[in-house]
């Protein structure tokens, strides 16, 4: 693909994201975060937050489907969760973990249960958007280079 | 600081055109503030992601930086003699929790710059986080509108 059309394809596409809400600033914090001595770092935080994230959506599950459901505990996974999506930026997916906390507080078993497959959505509509943005993003990247 | 990604300004200048130009802010770059001392930072958060990228944020700015991810942890850290000029602490922490390990860092006599760093947004966990001792209550994530103000302070640039 010619190489203005591909760049000109990633702009549009880190518009879009950030003008539909799925990113927020934080996320331009870590795109400054990478240069020449860090080259993937974007890449490898956005890694790590997949991975966190899959380990505390697993815990989540697993403390909503244990009786009698422990809310502090549902609690504390939800705040890690809040935490790392806001600190990536992922502007909707933490909106939803918001939501999802004061059913928690409310300790609202139904509603937990609701909102937190409204989390997952977001962070999988966010997943993969951000696996493709990061793909064109390296083939931009290739591009330029040969 | 060189990017391989679309830059900043050219997603600012982008968003602005795709969206009747809502963000008028100013993008932000590590080089809005370079220090003349030698400051050091502690962050201390339970979360692997977020510690990585807090301290990571501290070392863009040209902090050198050490991470605990207990409260217990960063008070036996402080206990041993090591000193900070700032320290960034979340409220949520395994073994000690962050307002019990601010008061004993307070209590051991430590007056540098305290950030409570945290998912948390209710009124009632900043009220107890500030009374423990934290100077301020960030809520997640901490941004450079934030963090540059304290950084200007500690390198005595204010």
């Amino acid at each position: 693909m010619d190489r203005n059309r591909l760049q000109h394809q990633v702009a549009c596409m880190r518009r879009s994201l950030f003008d539909q809400g799925y990113l927020d600033e934080p996320f331009i914090q870590l795109e400054e975060l990478q240069d020449d001595a860090n080259p993937n770092f974007v890449q490898e935080i956005v890694t790590l937050f997949y991975t966190d994230s899959a380990r505390l959506i697993q815990n989540i599950e697993h403390a909503l489907n244990s009786r009698p459901i422990d809310f502090d505990k549902l609690d504390d996974y939800m705040h890690q969760f809040k935490g790392s999506s806001s600190s990536i930026g992922a502007k909707k997916v933490t909106n939803e973990c918001t939501v999802f906390r004061e059913y928690c507080s409310a300790e609202n078993a139904e509603g937990c249960i609701r909102s937190f497959q409204q989390v997952k959505q977001e962070y999988a509509i966010l997943r993969r958007k951000l696996e493709v943005y990061l793909q064109m993003v390296r083939q931009a990247a290739v591009s330029r280079t040969a | 600081m060189a990017s391989a990604l679309p830059s900043g300004d050219m997603g600012a200048a982008e968003a602005n055109s795709g969206n009747g130009g809502q963000m008028q802010k100013k993008p932000f770059t590590f080089n809005e503030i370079v220090l003349r001392n030698r400051l050091t930072a502690l962050v201390v958060d339970g979360d692997n992601f977020c510690r990585l990228l807090e301290q990571g944020i501290l070392q863009a700015y040209g902090l050198e930086t050490q991470s605990v991810n207990n409260g217990d942890a960063a008070v036996e850290l402080i206990a041993s003699g090591a000193k900070f000029d700032l320290i960034l602490i979340d409220m949520l922490l395994p073994i000690l929790d962050g307002v019990e390990a601010t008061r004993r860092i307070r209590a051991m006599g430590m007056r540098c710059k305290m950030l409570g760093v945290t998912a948390c947004s209710g009124e009632r966990e900043r009220q107890a986080f500030l009374a423990a001792g934290v100077d301020v209550f960030v809520e997640k994530p901490l941004g450079p509108e934030i963090l540059i103000p304290v950084l200007r302070e500690l390198d005595g640039q204010v």
